[in-house]
């Protein structure tokens, strides 16, 4: 057999695999049962607008809120972790290691939870103020790691420019390394973003006024309220909906960045 | 080139008619199959989705389930010559008949409140719990009842009557959203709620130890009822005829007493 033929045949092989996989899904599953339990538009219909009034817009003032909180706070971590000052490092090693160990939901439940027992004390914004809080802590140990890793991958001959310039050290982080830093970390920063996106659903634990809900709440909400599972759905496309431009977005930044270097 | 495309491509097409007429046979011998005609999703085993835990009604004691719907399910399951298999699951599922029709269990005992809604997607047995909703405070608290909510917080469980209840009822008071009763009970020993509204049974159990009391109970009509998927006729009219006979044989009243006499 000719080397050219068994290539096409090994590719004939791959497309009919791949048909009979789509055809065992459309001819196995059972689509009415599916219809029924996941895709009423009734239900649907009944979850709109509310569902964009409320649920999208608060995941979104969330997701913005722990992302500014981790990303400030973050920046003073990779910051610490990079001082000359050993207790500094040590402190924010603790820091990263603790927070990006333990899962979010914990983190969560004991700020909403532990912390307003422990010091009788309540959260601005309650039990979900606090697990605002947690996200935001929880962010920051993830930001901090790619924050420092950006900053090491600055060009050193870049920073010794800037010194030879007279530029104080300060002045240099500020106005030379950290540009280019958050420009190399712009992909791995979408990634946090888009994560911290979902980690919202999280919050559920900590419980939420009717006006609070997010997306994910909000859907199992209305799954009790309608008995049937097409809020879920709902909220995946509205999650979608919210990701899949911003991924966009960023992509498009990067080559224009890319173009810039 | 084209003509060798074209060639993969029909040849695809046959393959996949051949998958076709496959899938279909293997289809009818399914339906086929002989079962006790009560569509168990395995046989000899009655597999129970329940969201645990829901004090008093399911919870796990010394490595076991147990609970007033736990045991009275054991009993119903040994009634029908059956062993009882618990499946720990979110209350969305068991409410919504996910959990019974994607087969994860027979019969859901999770102190479900029978509904209008839930009937339309499940289901029920003859009712084995009625219920009220009550309304537990802080010992000491200046709360009397539902009128002297307004300013204040109210926690409810998520996806439960209570919570429907609350909304329809409660006036001027802010409701928050629990998604159990464990969370629940945290939140009023935080001070981050004021009170709690939900069902007599898991109130009454946080009252034992001192520290909180209940004062109102509200009528709603609610009761709860074992739930399976629509077409499992058969199996509902056989839980019904085992409760019927737990109720005549005074095993019910036992169970009742055990987990609900003060």
């Amino acid at each position: 057999m000719k080397p050219s033929t068994r290539r096409r045949l090994f590719r004939g092989v791959l497309y009919v695999v791949f048909i009979l996989a789509v055809l065992a899904i459309v001819l196995l599953a059972d689509w009415k049962a599916i219809g029924v339990n996941f895709f009423d538009v009734e239900v649907a219909k009944k979850a709109f607008p509310t569902i964009i009034t409320v649920a999208v817009k608060n995941t979104i003032i969330y997701t913005a809120i722990a992302f500014a909180g981790g990303l400030a706070l973050g920046l003073i971590l990779a910051l610490m972790k990079l001082s000359p000052v050993a207790p500094y490092r040590w402190a924010a090693t603790a820091y990263i290691e603790l927070f990006r160990g333990l899962p979010a939901l914990l983190v969560i439940f004991a700020f909403a939870f532990a912390v307003p027992i422990a010091f009788s004390w309540q959260w601005p914004g309650g039990n979900a103020g606090g697990g605002l809080i947690a996200l935001i802590v929880v962010s920051a140990a993830y930001i901090a790691e790619t924050i420092r890793a950006g900053i090491q991958a600055v060009p050193q001959g870049q920073i010794e420019a800037a010194r030879s310039l007279g530029m104080g050290p300060a002045w240099t982080m500020v106005s030379v390394t950290l540009p280019q830093a958050f420009r190399i970390i712009t992909p791995p920063l979408t990634n946090e973003l888009v994560i911290l996106i979902k980690d919202t659903s999280l919050l559920f634990i900590a419980g939420m006024a009717l006006a609070d809900r997010e997306l994910t709440t909000f859907a199992r909400d209305a799954v009790s309220q309608n008995a049937n599972s097409t809020p879920l759905v709902l909220a995946a496309l509205m999650y979608l909906i919210i990701t899949l431009p911003l991924t966009q977005l960023v992509a498009k930044l990067e080559r224009h960045n890319q173009r810039g270097r | 080139m084209l003509n060798n495309a074209r060639r993969t491509a029909l040849a695809a097409v046959a393959l996949s008619a051949l998958a076709l007429t496959a899938c279909g046979g293997d289809d009818s011998s399914a339906d086929g199959a002989a079962d006790s005609g009560l569509g168990l999703v395995s046989e000899g085993t009655l597999k129970v989705c329940s969201e645990i835990p829901y004090v008093p009604f399911e919870y796990v004691e010394d490595g076991e389930y147990t609970g007033f719907d736990i045991d009275l399910i054991r009993e119903i399951a040994a009634g029908m010559g059956l062993e009882t298999e618990i499946q720990q699951s979110a209350f969305e599922a068991i409410q919504g008949g996910t959990a019974v029709s994607a087969g994860m269990c027979d019969l859901s005992a999770s102190a479900v409140t029978i509904t209008p809604e839930r009937s339309e997607n499940l289901l029920f047995s003859d009712p084995y719990y009625d219920s009220l909703q009550t309304l537990m405070v802080p010992e000491g608290s200046d709360i009397t009842g539902i009128d002297d909510l307004a300013g204040k917080r109210v926690g409810v469980q998520q996806s439960t009557t209570g919570a429907a209840y609350a909304q329809e009822n409660v006036e001027g008071a802010e409701i928050l959203e629990y998604p159990g009763d464990g969370e629940l009970f945290q939140a009023i020993q935080a001070g981050s709620i004021d009170a709690i509204l939900q069902d007599i049974a898991v109130n009454t159990n946080h009252t034992k130890d001192g520290g909180f009391d209940i004062v109102e109970e509200y009528q709603t009509d609610e009761s709860y009822g074992f739930a399976t998927k629509k077409e499992n006729t058969a199996l509902i009219e056989e839980v019904n005829a085992q409760l019927a006979d737990l109720r005549e044989n005074g095993k019910y009243t036992e169970i009742y007493d055990k987990y609900f006499a003060e």
